[in-house]
C-alpha cells in the first residue's frame, strides 16, 4: 500500500508548515489547503487518505467541513484540531462525524493515532463497500423469478414451500436454486444469508 | 520626677541672680519653662514635684530668710497655680502640645502670662501679709517677678514642647548640613549683643532691635523650631551679657521685658510659617498620593483591558507554540534516525526558534502593558507604539472580523511622554472600536488608525476611525466622564483614564467626528521637546 495522503487545513501559514513538516517526516504524503473552501474545490472523491483540519478558520469552518464531507458522502476521515478547544466544540465535532478531536499545541502521538484510526475506518469501509459492490453486482446477473426464489430462500423456505407458494414443481425450484447459488458463487445458504443482508433484502 | 527636680533645681541655681526678701528674684525664669512643660505633657500630678521644688531651691540655693511656713505657702501657690494654669490649657482650651498652629501659641503665652500675673499678685499678698517689706518694693519685685516668668515660660517651654514633639515623631536630629547657618546665626547674634553691650548709658534698648534680624529670619526659613531656638539662643546670650557686665537687676527686667516682645514676635512668625510649611507639605503629599491612585487606576484599567482580550492572546501565543512543538518533533525525529537529515532537521529547529521567538514577542508586551508603578517619561517612537498597540488588539479583531489599518507617517518625530500609558489610551480607543463595530453587527467591520503632524506641525495627531454607528447620544455628553459605559461588562473608566493621560501628557483627547460609519477619536500630544544641544 502506498503511503497515505493527509489533508492538511489550516488558515495559519506557520502552523501548517510545521504541521505539513512533522507528519511527513512520520512519513505521510501532505497536501496543505489554507481554506476548507480551497480544498473542497480540489477534492476528488475517488482519492483516500486522512483531512487535518483546524476549527476555527474564516470561511468555512472545520466542523462545516466534517458536515459537509458527509453530505457528499465523501468517506474521508477528518481529524480537528483547535487552539481555544471547549468541550461544547468538541461534542459538537465529535456529533458532526469528525474522528477525533484535538488540542494545539498537538500531541503528536494523539495526532497520529487519530490519523491512523481514520485510515484504518476508511480502509474498512472501503473494503466493505467493495463488498457490497461485488455482491449487488452479481445479484444484478438473476433473472427476476431468480430473486424470487432468492428472497424466499434467504427467508427459510423449503424448496416445497417456494414451489407451493410460486405453483411451480418442486424440480423447477431445485434448478432456480442450483442457478442462483452459481451466480452468486455462494458455497451455501449461510452465505447466501450473509449476502442478503449486505443488500439489504433482509435485515438480520 | 526625681529627674525633674534636680533638672529644675539646676536651672534656678543656673538663672539665680539676685535674692529679694527670700525671693529668687531673676529676670528669667527657665526652671518655671521647664515645670510648665512637664505639667501640660504629664498633668498636674507633677505640680506635686513643682512644689518639692521650689522648697528645695528657696532653702538650698536661695538660702531664704523666710519663715518655713512662709516658703511652703508661697511654694503651694506656684506649684498649684501653674498646675491649674497647664490643665486649663490643656482640657478648656485644648492645646495642641506639638504648638502646630498659631492659636496653640497664643494660648501658651496667653495663659503663661496670666497665670504669671495672678500668681505673682497672690506672692505680693501673701508677703504683704506677714510683711517686714513695704508697699513700693513689693510693686517693683513683682514686676521683675512677673516678667522674668513669663519670659522664662515664652522662650523655655515651646523649645521643650518642641523638641518633645520632634523627639516622638521620632524626627529629632542634629541637621549636620545646618550647621554654616547656625553657627551664621549665633555670629549674627553675638554681634547683636556686643553692640547693644558697647552702648552703656541709661537709653540701653535702644539697639535691642537689632536682635529681631536673626530670630525673624530663623522663624521664616525654620517656622516654629528656627524661632524656638534662636530665641534660646538670644536669651542665653542675653542673659549671659548682662550678668557679665553686672547690670542691675533693674536694667535687666527693661531688656527682658523687650525680650519677651521679640519672643512674641519670633514665635508668631515662626508658627505661622511652620503651619504655611504644614500645608505646603500635605498638599504636596495628597498630589503624590493623588498621583498613586491615578497610576494604579490606570493600570487596573490596563488590566481590565489585557483581560477583555485574553482570549484572543492566548491564541494568538498558542498557534507559534503549535508550530514549534511540531518542528521539534519532526526535528528530533530527523535526528533518531540512522542517517540524519542534518540540514532538515536545522532547518526545522530554525523556523521553530523564529516561532518562540514570535510567543515571547507577544508576552513581552503584554508583560510591558501590565507594569505597574509610576510612569516611566522617555522619548516615544509612535510608529513603533502603534505595532505594540496592534499585536495587542490584532488577534482580538481578526477573530471578530475586523479589519484594522495603521497608516503611520514616515518620520513622524517623537513624542515626550510613558509610552505604555499612551499605547493604553490608544488601544482602549481600537477596542472600543472594534466593540462598536462588532455590536453593529456590520461583517466589513474597518478600523483606521492614523498618525501624522497637526496642520500646524505643533503637535501629533493619532486617530482612530472606525465604520461602526456612532457615539449613543445619551453616552455622548459625559463620554469621558467615569463610570460612563455602555457595554455591559466595561468599568467604564477607559475614556476618563484615557483623557487623564492625555492631559498628563500635555495633549488632548476629543471625539472629532461622531458619524455613524466615520466615528473618529482623536489624541494630540505636544511633540518632544528639541534638544538642547
Amino acid at each position: 500500500m502506498n503511503a497515505s495522503t493527509v489533508f492538511l487545513i489550516d488558515d495559519q501559514s506557520s502552523v501548517r508548515h510545521a504541521l505539513g513538516e512533522m507528519l511527513n517526516v512520520f512519513g505521510y504524503v501532505i497536501e496543505t489547503y489554507e481554506s476548507a473552501d480551497r480544498f473542497l474545490q480540489a477534492l476528488d472523491p475517488s482519492r483516500h487518505g486522512c483531512v487535518v483540519a483546524d476549527v476555527r478558520m474564516p470561511g468555512m469552518d472545520g466542523i462545516e467541513l466534517v458536515r459537509e464531507l458527509a453530505r457528499r458522502q465523501c468517506p474521508l476521515p477528518v481529524v480537528l484540531i483547535s487552539g481555544h478547544a471547549d468541550v461544547l466544540m468538541a461534542v459538537t465535532a465529535i456529533k458532526a462525524g469528525a474522528e477525533d478531536f484535538i488540542e494545539k499545541p498537538v500531541d503528536d502521538v494523539q495526532l497520529v493515532a487519530a490519523i491512523n484510526r481514520g485510515l484504518a475506518r476508511a480502509h474498512t469501509q472501503q473494503r466493505l463497500q467493495e463488498k457490497i459492490q461485488d455482491v449487488l453486482a452479481r445479484f444484478e446477473r438473476l433473472t427476476p423469478r431468480e430473486v424470487e426464489v432468492f428472497d424466499l430462500v434467504v427467508q427459510g423456505y423449503t424448496s416445497e414451500a417456494i414451489a407451493e407458494r410460486l405453483g411451480i414443481s418442486i424440480r423447477t425450484v431445485e434448478g432456480y436454486r442450483v442457478q442462483i447459488m452459481d451466480k452468486m458463487q455462494a458455497e451455501g445458504i449461510a452465505v447466501l444469508v450473509r449476502q442478503a443482508i449486505r443488500l439489504d433484502r433482509i435485515s438480520p | 520626677m526625681a529627674g525633674f527636680v534636680f533638672a529644675y533645681l539646676s536651672l534656678e541655681w543656673i538663672s539665680f541672680i539676685h535674692e529679694y526678701n527670700g525671693l529668687p528674684l531673676t529676670p528669667w525664669n527657665p526652671g518655671l519653662g521647664l515645670a510648665l512643660t512637664f505639667l501640660i505633657l504629664l498633668g498636674p500630678r507633677y505640680g506635686i514635684a513643682l512644689f518639692a521644688g521650689i522648697i528645695i531651691a528657696e532653702i538650698v540655693i536661695v538660702r531664704s530668710k523666710l519663715e518655713w511656713t512662709v516658703i511652703v505657702g508661697i511654694s503651694a501657690i506656684i506649684s498649684s497655680g501653674y498646675a491649674l494654669v497647664s490643665t486649663v490649657m490643656r482640657k478648656r482650651l485644648r492645646l495642641d502640645v506639638g504648638l502646630t498652629h498659631l492659636r496653640d501659641v497664643i494660648i501658651l503665652l496667653g495663659a503663661g502670662a496670666i497665670g504669671a500675673a495672678v500668681i505673682t499678685l497672690l506672692l505680693a499678698l501673701v508677703l504683704l501679709t506677714v510683711s517686714k517689706i513695704d508697699f513700693g518694693d513689693i510693686v517693683l519685685a513683682a514686676r521683675a517677678f512677673i516678667v522674668g516668668d513669663i519670659i522664662g515660660i515664652a522662650v523655655t517651654t515651646p523649645l521643650l514642647l518642641r523638641v518633645v514633639r520632634r523627639w516622638r515623631e521620632q524626627t529629632f536630629h542634629l541637621p549636620l548640613a545646618r550647621i554654616p547657618e547656625i553657627a551664621s546665626f549665633l555670629v549674627v547674634i553675638l554681634i547683636a549683643l556686643w553692640l547693644i553691650a558697647r552702648i552703656e548709658n541709661a537709653d540701653t534698648s535702644r539697639l535691642f532691635y537689632l536682635l529681631f534680624l536673626p530670630v525673624v529670619i530663623a522663624a521664616v526659613r525654620h517656622g516654629i523650631d528656627g524661632a524656638c531656638l534662636a530665641l534660646a539662643a538670644t536669651q542665653f546670650g542675653l542673659v549671659g551679657l548682662l550678668h557679665h557686665h553686672g547690670y542691675d537687676w533693674k536694667i535687666f527686667t527693661e531688656f527682658q521685658v523687650l525680650m519677651f516682645v521679640l519672643t512674641a514676635t519670633g514665635l508668631i512668625v515662626g508658627v505661622v510659617v511652620s503651619e504655611r510649611q504644614e500645608i505646603e507639605r500635605v498638599a504636596r503629599a495628597s498630589e503624590a498620593r493623588l498621583k498613586e491612585k491615578e497610576a494604579e487606576v490606570a493600570y487596573a484599567t490596563r488590566f481590565s483591558l489585557v483581560s477583555g482580550l485574553a482570549s484572543a492572546l492566548a491564541h494568538e501565543i498558542n498557534q507559534p507554540m503549535a508550530a514549534a512543538r511540531a518542528l521539534g518533533r519532526s526535528a528530533q525525529e530527523l535526528l533518531r534516525r540512522p542517517q540524519a537529515d542534518l540540514t532538515r532537521a536545522d532547518k526545522n529547529l530554525t523556523t521553530l526558534l523564529a516561532e518562540i521567538d514570535l510567543a515571547s514577542g507577544i508576552l513581552r508586551r503584554i508583560r510591558d502593558f501590565l507594569r505597574r508603578g509610576r510612569p516611566q517619561i522617555s522619548t516615544v517612537n509612535i510608529q513603533s507604539m502603534l505595532d505594540d498597540t496592534l499585536m495587542l488588539i490584532g488577534p482580538e479583531a481578526v477573530s471578530k472580523q475586523v479589519m484594522i489599518d495603521v497608516d503611520c507617517a514616515v518620520d513622524l518625530p517623537a513624542a515626550h511622554g510613558d509610552g505604555i500609558q499612551l499605547q493604553q489610551v490608544v488601544l482602549n480607543l481600537v477596542r472600543n472600536a472594534v466593540d462598536s463595530v462588532v455590536s453593529s453587527g456590520r461583517t466589513d467591520g474597518r478600523i483606521q488608525i492614523t498618525a501624522r503632524l497637526s496642520d500646524n506641525s505643533t503637535s501629533l495627531e493619532i486617530g482612530v476611525l472606525d465604520n461602526g454607528p456612532g457615539i449613543p447620544a445619551d453616552v455622548i455628553d459625559h463620554l469621558f466622564k467615569p463610570l460612563t459605559t455602555s457595554k455591559k461588562e466595561g468599568l467604564g473608566l477607559g475614556l476618563s483614564i484615557c483623557m487623564a493621560i492625555a492631559e498628563a501628557h500635555g495633549g488632548r483627547l476629543w471625539l472629532h467626528s461622531n458619524r455613524a460609519g466615520a466615528t473618529e477619536f482623536r489624541l494630540s500630544l505636544p511633540l518632544e521637546p528639541p534638544e538642547r544641544t
